[in-house]
């Protein structure tokens, strides 16, 4: 078995790059739709920023917060979309309504209840930050520190 | 077996790779294979501590090993997940993770209306009170079912799920055989509601395992349905889970059942809120009784005590006690999980369930005004209180008769606020103030706490990319380890680099034993999907909870590193 698990270990080796596209996954926004996060962020050209994040992670709000505060000004400079994907299970998901109006935040929120997404990823830690243009995935990032939403939107606008 | 199916699904890999190398030569907008997956490892090395003590366990050196490969071809996908516990799983995981073996595969057929998998998969129900299976690595659940699940979707209206499984435990599966169905409503078009929303769903879950019991007065065959609502018009919403579960025999003290003592279960679960722009108001209302539900009746003894009850092994439904979960070390120490069984600890302390609500509030202090300052103030407060059900109990022969309304002795209580405010361009600050009230001695033994917690969070940006952030917090408890005092100081070199240090001191204990430091210090790491951290340091003993769902570890020390990525 150990034998077996070097080989695949090599092979992952081998194949190992960042995912070239979204799954083919269906996910509920809070309006009670299902979203599709492959074929329904598709416009040409235009960027999308899928930013994992749950109520209970301190840094994802941060770096929210902080895109946040520059949506609009963004927004007019280049066409993205930021979707904020919740990982929030039952446990905190009634959370996520009132704090994202309490933060008055605009994005589209996805909810990714039992990690049907997250695991199709094999995202291990939050915040974790996916851009995608033209169905293609083109930059992924972990983590966040203070300004790092600059460096995430020098890389939209160099798309 | 495992060895088959490798090479099985090697051979599909294989096949489809060469296919699509071919047809993309030929075929250049024919679909493509694509390979994904991640892999993750975290590993531990123990050492003996001069104040905490020598390990006493074998293997020094532990670690948890996971690679998650898929092949996806247009509309099928494979995939398989390979766990190595080497020597052993880091301490405190199920001893039934050990070595290295197949873990999960998958095999899974996707069109718009129709979803078929065989092999592993995840599924929940609802908010999960009947039928919840996931994977939590940082806990050591994966009580994945292994059998087949077909979903269909014939319009964007109506969902339908059946399933048919076992489960995982280890790295085989229970004797317990789980058959499912559930079904969701979309109803707002067929109501033609204009400025309403609203979804009604019904699902059941049988699990059928044969007993040796003669003449039991409980059924092979146990059943719970869940019927459930969601529904909201503009600012408003609200929505709610009634769950029963059929007679069944309850666990004895000793872990042990026999024919006689049977008792239904049940769930329910109610929330609304209200919520507008810069405004939040949130309400959740639980009652739980005798609604612990397994793949196996009977927990495995593993031997000392231990059953694997202590791990979350074969759980089949998601019941996370529902307070918040705070961030700071020390808001930390007394953490609630929910109180879902039947368990009598004493003729003062009898239990059957739990029940009580949590209350939040979300509120933005817009930019301009006097308490919103230049750039705006963020409040949010949380009142969580848990209780024993109100009712008849007998200690022997055991024998309870709950009553729906009303609470019994108070398990748990949180009351916390939050303030959250940016003060200047590069400083932010936050401040936590949570009051808890604990009754050990009903939950696991000990005293009754009423703790208060105090932290000041302070983030400062500098330079071009760089940033600290320093946390001092401080909890004062009546009872117990009384009071402790905690700092962090992380400071982040760039984007990628971050360092940090973290010390909690129980210098408040009565024991001189416990007058320990637990502090922690390490770095991490992270480009693109990759994450390397490393760190050194002592683990505080307790529960380490994630999601409401808790695993108890013993205090330890030493050196970790923890490596993932995806692809």
């Amino acid at each position: 078995m150990k034998n077996v698990f070097f080989l695949i270990c090599c092979l992952v080796a081998t194949v190992s790059q960042a995912q070239s596209q979204m799954p083919n996954v269906q996910l509920k926004n809070l309006d009670n739709n299902y979203q599709n996060v492959y074929k329904d962020y598709a416009a040409k050209d235009k960027v999308y920023v899928f930013s994992f994040w749950a109520t209970w992670c301190a840094p994802c709000i941060s770096e929210l917060e902080a895109i946040k505060e520059n949506y609009a000004a963004w927004q007019e400079e280049v066409d993205f979309e930021v979707v904020a994907i919740s990982i929030d299970d039952s446990r905190t998901m009634r959370r996520i309504k009132p704090m994202i109006n309490g933060k008055g935040w605009e994005y589209e929120v996805l909810l990714d209840t039992n990690q049907e997404l997250k695991r199709a990823l094999q995202i291990n830690n939050i915040p974790h930050v996916i851009v995608v243009k033209n169905q293609k995935v083109e930059y992924v990032h972990n983590g966040y520190a203070e300004g790092g939403e600059e460096e995430l939107f020098e890389k939209i606008k160099s798309l | 077996m495992v060895k088959k199916i490798i090479f099985l699904l090697g051979g599909v890999i294989a096949l489809s790779t060469s296919a699509t190398a071919q047809d993309t030569i030929n075929e250049p907008n024919k679909i493509q294979g694509r390979f994904f997956g991640g892999v993750e490892s975290n590993s531990q090395y123990y050492v003996d501590d001069p104040k905490l003590g020598d390990f006493l366990y074998e293997d020094r050196f532990r670690s948890n090993n996971y690679i998650n490969v898929n092949y996806n071809y247009g509309r099928f996908t494979a995939g398989i997940q390979v766990e190595a516990y080497e020597k052993n799983a880091l301490l405190n995981y199920n001893p039934k993770f050990k070595g290295t073996d197949l873990a999960t595969f998958y095999l899974d057929y996707k069109s718009e209306k129709l979803d078929i998998t065989v092999g592993h998969f995840y599924e929940q129900f609802g908010s999960g009170l009947i039928l919840r299976t996931w994977e939590d690595r940082a806990l050591g659940i994966n009580n994945a079912l292994r059998g087949g699940r077909i979903e269909f979707r014939p319009n964007n209206n109506i969902s339908l799920k059946a399933l048919y499984g076992r489960q995982r435990s280890g790295f085989t599966v229970s004797d317990g055989h789980i058959f499912g169905f559930d079904s969701e409503f979309y109803l707002t078009d067929y109501l033609n509601f204009e400025k309403s929303d609203l979804s009604v769903g019904a699902s059941y879950v049988g699990r059928y395992e044969k007993t040796d019991i003669e003449n039991p007065q409980f059924s092979e065959l146990t059943n719970a349905m869940a019927f459930r609502f969601n529904f909201f018009r503009g600012s408003f919403y609200a929505s709610g889970e009634a769950n029963y579960k059929t007679e069944d025999a309850v666990l004895s003290a000793q872990n042990d059942i026999n024919g006689d003592y049977v008792k239904p279960g049940s769930a329910y679960l109610l929330n609304f809120g209200y919520t507008k722009s810069g405004l939040g108001i949130d309400v959740t209302l639980r009652r739980l009784e005798n609604m612990g539900f397994y793949s196996e009746r009977v927990p495995e003894n593993l031997g000392d005590n231990n059953t694997s009850l202590n791990y979350n092994d074969r759980i089949l439904n998601y019941l996370p006690g529902l307070t918040k979960q705070h961030h700071s070390n020390l808001a930390n120490i007394y953490v609630y999980q929910a109180q879902a069984n039947v368990s009598y600890l004493g003729v003062d302390k009898m239990k059957a369930g739990e029940t009580g609500g949590q209350i939040d509030v979300f509120y933005n202090f817009k930019k301009g005004t006097a308490l919103g300052g230049k750039y705006g103030t963020k409040v949010a407060a949380n009142v969580s209180s848990w209780y024993n059900l109100p009712g008849e109990y007998r200690f022997f022969p055991q024998e309870y008769d709950t009553k729906f309304l009303g609470v019994a002795q108070k398990y748990f209580s949180d009351y916390n606020l939050e303030v959250k405010k940016k003060l200047s361009e590069n400083w932010r600050s936050a401040f936590y103030y949570v009051h808890q009230y604990y009754d050990k001695s009903l939950i696991e033994g000990g005293d009754v706490v009423n703790a208060d917690v105090l932290a000041f969070e302070n983030t400062w940006a500098f330079g071009e990319k760089q940033s600290i952030r320093l946390e001092v917090e401080h909890l004062w408890a009546d009872a117990d380890r009384k009071n402790w005092a905690g700092g962090t100081l992380e400071y982040n070199f760039n984007r990628n680099l971050s360092f940090y240090v973290w010390d909690i001191y129980n210098y408040g204990t009565d024991k001189e034993s416990e007058k320990n430091h637990y502090y922690n210090f390490g770095g991490a790491y992270r480009f693109g999907a990759w994450r390397i951290a490393a760190n050194y340091g002592r683990q505080r003993g307790g529960l380490v909870c994630v999601g409401g769902v808790c695993r108890f570890v013993p205090e330890n020390t030493g050196f970790t590193l923890n490596v993932s990525t995806s692809f």
